[in-house]
């Protein structure tokens, strides 16, 4: 009701104003996604008088896009000290939402920085590129901030159908229109189990509305009662979600798709849609069906298992290095899953530690990757980086930063991150959830250290091979690496130094960070 | 709503979900399994739309446009993405599409 006098006094201050059915109040709360859908058709428009050539500028106006959504976002933040509904109950203006807005916003702004020396070295700079990723932006922004089934649905298709498009950024490359379709297909599928979950949700309990429906299972004809209806509804939902986390044994896709996609976009995808899909797993799941909890709680810790063993043992035997980091990218969202097993309000908070802390440490060792990648091809492979550290020796710094990080090494990110999950799995009773977290965790330190070696071993002739823990790279490959591969520019050395700076403050002083959201306010619950 | 209606529609609803399911998982003709996917959100449409009025709340209906927009939308990017990986000569077969792995 407040809100409704509020909205007439701002109608009647801006006469103009002409949405009415929309409290213009509504409107400001949606503003970081307003900007980011301003900025999309900006760089749209920019693109048809941009004469052909560098696209560098769209480059610019892209940053200043994200860097400005990231600015009211914080304004926000400072604003809402207790989140509230907007739209009718369909959006979230609440502190949890704007957190995962932060660090989806932040990894966008460091791709767009790594963007236009790649894509000019790979020959792919293209107007297109920036529209699609600011598009997967607003989508990712919406489904974090979504408290409606339809606009979770919504977010998540539109964060999808850009990503599709962007695997498939080289026309040229049968690899790249591979991963392009296999996402498209598997997603599509996905999607599909999703909306019908949903469909079944909604029947069970009468709305989409997300504070509705934790309404109506707590103190309604639902409550205190296992419905199957509604079971079989929320566990199609989770497949939907599972699938767009990539968590055993909805992971099929991502290996393939991480590979195939340009390395830049699998930056971009590895993180960003992660922390948005994970936005909605706990909102959906940790406060809507908090009530519910004892219902799916061990089909999820029984998911995280999967996918902390599959993602740690399978990363072991693969010599790409896409692949490897895209199976170390399940096992680690098995870990940020504890947390969505374990509920509101300890699993949420760990969750996000662990959701800033792989912003931070998985956009890093992505972000290496794309800055050593070369004219003609990404650089997949270990030959690349063997003998780096004398090359390059500050990258082969950053990356050793980052994937000790990765594997939990204290001092860092993903110290604290393991560290907030595994105490609050003990907590609350889930002991075999911390055995397991801890035991996969010293699995990932071979493969993640087998990297630090190679970066770190010397170079040998073209005829001599190297032996990295067990695996043999062939010389001549090692030789003809360090033709193609590119010198890092020195924005993408800046934007690297600034992620491992974050690595490492979230790693000696996590109270910065988990102050911000301990006892985070969740709309929808 | 006459119950043995609501049940019946429910029932087509699972049969086309399941019908689109497995066409997915055994057809290795892309733009057969897209259909698929179609089917399955088709399915979706007819489960909402029969709740809605089950239930006499609007959301589901809401819920069957948006998702018909969406779809749309996406068999636009699909049906781009497939023309341009087959366009050379390629048999329209996913079993063809394995180049990606270890």
């Amino acid at each position: 009701m407040t809100q409704l006098i509020h909205s007439a006094a701002l109608g009647a201050a801006l006469p103009w104003y002409p949405l009415h059915f929309v409290p213009a109040s509504d409107l400001v709360e949606f503003l970081p996604e307003l900007v980011v859908a301003a900025g999309m058709v900006a760089v749209l428009i920019l693109d048809l008088f941009t004469a052909p050539g560098p696209r560098t500028r769209l480059a610019w106006v892209s940053g200043v896009t994200v860097t400005v959504a990231f600015g009211v976002a914080v304004g926000e933040w400072v604003g809402h000290v207790n989140g509230h509904a907007v739209f009718n109950g369909a959006f979230a203006a609440d502190r949890f939402g704007l957190f995962s807005d932060f660090l989806i916003l932040l990894v966008a702004l460091a791709v767009i920085w790594l963007s236009p020396a790649y894509l000019q070295r790979r020959g792919l700079d293209s107007g297109e590129y920036y529209v699609l990723l600011l598009g997967a932006v607003v989508g990712m922004l919406v489904l974090s901030g979504a408290t409606n089934l339809i606009v979770v649905f919504l977010g998540i298709e539109l964060l999808s159908i850009p990503l599709y498009v962007l695997c498939a950024l080289n026309r040229d490359d049968p690899l790249g229109q591979e991963a392009a379709i296999k996402y498209l297909l598997l997603g599509g599928f996905a999607s599909a189990f999703l909306v019908y979950g949903m469909a079944l949700v909604y029947g069970e309990t009468g709305s989409t509305d997300l504070a509705r429906i934790h309404q109506v299972v707590l103190h309604g004809a639902l409550a205190g009662t296992t419905d199957p209806m509604l079971l079989a509804g929320v566990a199609l939902i989770g497949v939907g979600l599972s699938f767009k986390v990539s968590v055993a044994p909805f992971h099929w896709w991502t290996p393939d798709v991480y590979q195939g996609a340009p390395v830049l976009v699998t930056t971009f995808m590895s993180v960003a849609t992660k922390v948005a899909a994970f936005a909605a797993f706990l909102r959906i799941f940790s406060v809507t069906l908090g009530s519910t909890q004892a219902d799916w709680t061990v089909a999820i810790a029984l998911v995280a298992i999967a996918s902390m063993v599959l993602g740690n043992v399978v990363a072991l035997a693969q010599r790409s290095l896409k692949r490897m980091l895209a199976y170390s990218g399940i096992a680690q969202a098995g870990y940020v899953l504890i947390g969505v097993a374990l509920g509101q309000p300890d699993g949420t908070a760990a969750s996000l530690y662990y959701l800033a802390a792989y912003a931070a440490m998985n956009t890093g060792a992505f972000g290496v990757l794309t800055a050593l990648s070369g004219r003609g091809e990404d650089c997949d492979d270990y030959a690349g980086l063997v003998g780096l550290a004398r090359r390059q020796p500050l990258l082969a710094g950053l990356m050793s930063l980052f994937l000790l990080s990765l594997a939990g090494f204290p001092m860092t990110a993903g110290f604290f991150g393991k560290f907030f999950l595994f105490s609050a799995a003990i907590h609350d009773g889930q002991i075999p959830l911390a055995v397991w977290g801890v035991l996969t965790s010293a699995v990932s330190l071979f493969y993640y250290l087998r990297v630090i070696l190679a970066m770190f071993s010397a170079v040998g002739g073209p005829d001599q091979a190297v032996n990295v823990a067990g695996m043999t790279v062939d010389g001549a490959a090692v030789a003809r690496a360090q033709v193609v591969l590119a010198r890092p520019t020195l924005g993408a050395r800046t934007v690297l130094t600034l992620f491992a700076a974050a690595t490492l403050v979230l790693g000696v002083f996590p109270a910065v960070v988990f102050g911000l959201i301990q006892g985070i306010h969740v709309v929808a619950g | 709503m006459n119950p043995h209606l609501f049940t019946g529609f429910i029932g087509l609803s699972v049969a086309m979900l399941s019908i689109g399911a497995v066409g997915v998982l055994v057809r290795r003709n892309p733009l057969v399994v897209f259909m698929s996917i179609e089917l399955m959100l088709n399915a979706a449409n007819l489960a909402l739309v029969t709740y809605g009025r089950f239930t006499h709340t609007m959301d589901g209906q809401v819920f069957a446009l948006v998702v018909i927009a969406v779809a749309a939308s996406e068999v636009v990017v699909g049906l781009a993405l497939i023309t341009g990986v087959f366009r050379r000569g390629r048999r329209l077969d996913l079993d063809d599409l394995s180049e990606l792995r270890e």
